[in-house]
């Protein structure tokens, strides 16, 4: 039989394709001989969401020619969407950076200068004298001070797209080594809200289910998730689900319709920041009919309720701060069950339909299913609830339901909080890369944890900061008032991504006192408001880590080489180190404390320590013998990822560790593994944790035990409806929401760099109800400006559209760096977890 | 050459259609699952031709709930070079 290459590809494809649908095709047989054709095939994590599908990517001379759905992936069970498909190509722009630039005028660096190739060695000499001045300036502000009111003029925003190590690597390097707890990640943008509601629910981070909800479920319900365009992939599932399962449902709540609301049983649009209400109504609801769990209620959960108007973490001085009587509290205090129930009786089903606009019988849908105790209910969500200035609160509600129920913590039954990042969890949350926090759920406030990660680190006594550095929003805050000096920015676009880019962001980073470094792949908004650009080598190009939604921790090998100067995240944070003497870090009364550390650089202190360098250089090599190159290793001459993994671990899986729970494997076993699922005990992973007979911890004879809490309780939290920090009024009268489309990820840094992903969606358009544009004289298809208080921008109007939106309300995606969307936006946060409301603010729309 | 292969995801009742409406694009061969809602397509196209923009044009397709990608090809070689004999 002869076979040309095109029918041989294409049966595979085919052959692939039916695999993973399970669907028999007669004579399509498996061909296996993609490898006559030269390419080398492993498994890697897909660079996008926080879905965490496997792909395995072909290489062929050094280039990435091909990519199929790993189908032996857990997660993705063969399938990956249209962006995972494109991750190929994603590393091929022609205009990735491959050298450093730094601005420069007469030969020198100068903050209004050009940007001019340089050297590494130019480069970080640069930027270290000026962090070195910046380190001088606390020093003296420090004199004297003690440690839990130090302060730092360095900072660092790193990111949930960086890999487990190089999250661990720049926490280290800013905790440990400069003493400052001004390093925060993009994650706070998206899921600071989520992190905040699991610890004050449950004492300690992430979901307690896993994707295997998604077969188990009777019942799903999306509160401000767009599942069908962010994770197409658990979508799929979630279809399979409901179209094969006798009496499955699914609700969706939404501001506006999306394609969710085209399998949708019950799709609701719901007003702006009345989610909270709905939740509260639905609580009410299991209330006023004695549908709770009592004794689920009894054994496991304690009521609370938390400090209300709390403001809208803006500027102290901004009028809405001054009006709050407990701006930003959160402190809890016990209630009885009585009480609870009285905080929630004003919700009736009228009270929540009125703040709504919800129709009766679809609220009373929804709550029949949480009532129901024969429905198996998952709840998802993503940026809809944590994009919130009351995103803690409403995360907290939803809890409320479900423990109310005891509908948590086993198979179809629980809340579950969707990631947008693909390391959101196993890096930004789980390694300490927030201003609060130290690796393993340990916090600088705590005197003991930072004892505890002082011993791990080898640091003497008093070295970690114990103040809570600057937050995501803060830190551009800090910058425009000078009192941030120094700032490098990886592995995101923040100049693009935070809020309020014309009065906070940009006057900031081009602020004369600043000098503002961003580490990118491709010359990003960021990059181009930067003083010194890195080129980072991306993804498949280094040996990664991440760690998904569902707790799942996987890894891949380095699969091509970075182009030309290009360095990755890691390299870069680690030889930067070395550029810093003990003596220009620490004041001298803390290195007489250490005086083995006299005289070294930060890089022998921090990686050279034993621990971080203690497996030699070696050959990576993959069950078929195929040899992979590991750059960093080559470069320091040991193996830095497995040795920062395995000093990681001290922090969660050694004998004395202080939060137990966070449970790894040893790093070689992953290598091998389709990801496993933490806490990893015995080299067992955990499906469903505090449910006795799935999770370790939980013994036998004790249920259910939520054991991140001393109690072992879980804390239903009471808060109220209040309302947003901007709503529409007479000038401004519509509602402008941002968000995403599926083509494009985030800013787009990456796929707008895909002429095929790039021509599917070239601009940004606005989605408003025809009634609307026609108010305003507009038809489909014409140019818009949008404006409010503080900027505008110009997009075209679409009408009809994927996203139907309803009357009084527009929704524009911010992936286009032509229409800088967040000039628009108002950097109001949720007080209590510092994320900004990237979703409601107050937009005039007249004809461009 | 640039080919891939996809699933496409219709309510079963609507799966012939959608089917039939899919092999209008240019490109596109359906290869079967009509009776399980779960299509096994095709696209085939040169170098430069945007896969993408006809896959997003499935999810526009009456009846199509999602549009999941399996497997990709982009290499450079010539398509139809004999490899197998």
């Amino acid at each position: 039989m002869k076979l040309t290459r095109r029918d041989f590809v294409k049966s595979n494809a085919v052959a692939a394709a039916a695999a993973v649908a399970g669907v028999t095709l007669p004579g399509v047989k498996t061909a296996t001989a993609a490898d006559a054709d030269g390419i080398r095939w492993d498994k890697i994590a897909c660079r996008f969401c926080g879905t965490g599908c496997s792909v395995l990517v072909g290489v062929k001379d050094g280039q990435m020619v091909a990519s199929q759905g790993d189908p032996d992936a857990p997660v993705n069970k063969g399938l990956n969407c249209i962006k995972g498909y494109f991750l190929p190509k994603i590393m091929y722009g022609k205009d990735r950076l491959t050298q450093p630039l730094l601005r420069k005028k007469d030969g020198k660096y100068a903050k209004e200068g050009k940007f001019e190739p340089v050297s590494w060695d130019e480069a970080f000499q640069v930027m270290a004298d000026h962090w070195k001045k910046a380190i001088n300036k606390s020093f003296e502000e420090n004199a004297g001070k003690p440690v839990n009111e130090m302060t730092s003029r360095v900072g660092m925003f790193g990111s949930g797209q960086w890999t487990v190590w190089e999250g661990y690597a720049a926490s280290k390097f800013m905790k440990a080594g400069l003493r400052s707890n001004n390093l925060d990640p993009n994650a706070r943008h998206c899921m600071a809200s989520a992190v905040g509601a699991f610890i004050r629910a449950f004492g300690i981070d992430e979901p307690m289910g896993c994707y295997d909800d998604l077969e188990h479920a009777d019942a799903f319900v999306l509160w401000g998730a767009n599942m069908a365009e962010m994770h197409p992939i658990l979508w799929s599932r979630l279809t399979d689900t409901r179209l094969t399962k006798e009496g499955c449902e699914v609700h969706v709540l939404s501001t506006y319709e999306h394609r969710c609301f085209e399998l949708a049983d019950n799709g609701m649009v719901f007003t702006p920041q009345s989610d909270l209400a709905i939740a509260n109504y639905i609580a009410n609801y299991i209330i006023q009919n004695k549908a709770y769990n009592q004794s689920f209620i009894d054994k496991h959960v304690n009521f609370t309720k938390t400090p209300t108007d709390i403001g809208y973490g803006l500027r102290p001085e901004h009028p809405l701060e001054k009006a709050a009587k407990n701006a930003a509290k959160g402190k809890l205090s016990p209630i009885t069950f009585e009480e609870y129930a009285e905080s929630v009786a004003p919700y009736t089903l009228d009270k929540a339909h009125e703040l709504s606009g919800v129709p009766k019988d679809q609220l009373e849908r929804l709550a029949k299913v949480f009532a129901d105790p024969n429905k198996k209910v998952v709840s998802y969500w993503t940026m809809g609830m944590n994009q919130h200035t009351r995103g803690v609160w409403i995360n907290g509600l939803v809890y409320n339901i479900h423990l109310l129920m005891g509908k948590i913590s086993e198979p179809g039954n629980g809340p579950f909080s969707l990631t947008g990042q693909p390391s959101a969890c196993g890096t930004a949350r789980e390694v300490g890369t927030f201003c609060h926090r130290l690796p393993a759920d340990l916090v600088v406030a705590k005197p003991e944890h930072r004892a505890f990660s002082e011993k791990v680190w080898q640091l003497p006594e008093g070295t970690l900061n114990g103040k809570i550095g600057y937050h995501a929003v803060l830190m551009h805050r800090m910058l425009k008032d000078s009192k941030l000096n120094t700032f490098w920015v990886m592995c995101n676009n923040n100049m693009q991504a935070a809020a309020n880019m014309n009065e906070e962001s940009y006057p900031g980073w081009r602020n004369p006192d600043n000098f503002i470094t961003v580490s990118d792949p491709y010359p990003t908004v960021s990059a181009q408001a930067a003083d010194l650009i890195l080129p980072t080598s991306m993804w498949a190009e280094k040996e990664g880590a991440y760690g998904n939604a569902e707790r799942r921790t996987q890894f891949w090998r380095q699969q091509v080489k970075g182009p030309g100067e290009s360095r990755s995240d890691l390299w870069q944070i680690m030889e930067f180190a070395k550029y810093f003497k003990m003596e220009e870090v620490w004041p001298g009364d803390l290195l007489d404390k250490a005086p083995q550390y006299k005289g070294k650089t930060l890089f022998e202190v921090l990686y050279e320590n034993g621990q971080v360098n203690k497996f030699a250089a070696q050959e990576v090599k993959d069950s078929d013998g195929n040899v992979y190159e590991n750059d960093e290793m080559a470069l320091f001459g040991f193996y830095p990822q497995k040795g920062l993994f395995e000093e990681y671990r001290l922090f969660n899986s050694a004998p004395d560790i202080i939060k137990k729970g966070h449970e790894m494997a040893e790093y070689d076993v992953y290598h091998k593994a389709r990801g496993l699922r933490w806490p990893v005990i015995d080299g067992k992973e955990t499906l469903w944790r505090f449910r006795e007979g799935y999770d370790p911890h939980v013994a036998a004879g004790e249920d259910v035990k939520f054991y991140g809490n001393p109690d072992g309780k879980a804390n239903i939290i009471t808060a109220p409806f209040e309302p947003a920090a901007e709503s529409p009024d007479k000038e401004y009268d519509l509602w402008l929401c941002t968000g995403r489309v599926l083509e494009h990820w985030h800013s787009g840094s990456m796929t707008r760099r895909v002429p095929e992903l790039y021509r599917a969606v070239p601009d940004a358009v606005v989605y408003m109800h025809a009634n609307d544009a026609k108010k305003r004289r507009l038809r489909d298809g014409q140019m818009a400006k949008l404006q409010t208080r503080r900027g505008e921008v110009v997009a075209r109007v679409e009408t009809r559209g994927r996203n139907r939106v309803p009357e009084g309300l527009v929704f524009i995606p911010w992936f286009d760096a032509h229409r800088l969307v967040n000039k628009l936006t108002l950097d109001a946060t949720d007080p209590l977890s510092k994320e900004t409301d990237y979703k409601k603010c107050a937009v005039k729309i007249v004809k461009a | 050459m640039n080919l891939c292969s996809a699933i496409v995801h219709a309510k079963p009742e609507k799966a012939v259609l959608v089917s039939d409406r899919l092999k209008t694009f240019s490109g596109v061969e359906v290869h079967g699952g009509q009776k399980e809602g779960k299509l096994i397509v095709t696209i085939e196209g040169t170098e430069d031709d945007a896969l993408a923009d006809t896959l997003t044009k499935f999810n526009d397709v009456d009846g199509v709930i999602s549009t999941v990608m399996i497997y990709h090809y982009c290499g450079e070689e010539a398509a139809n070079e004999e490899v197998l004999q």
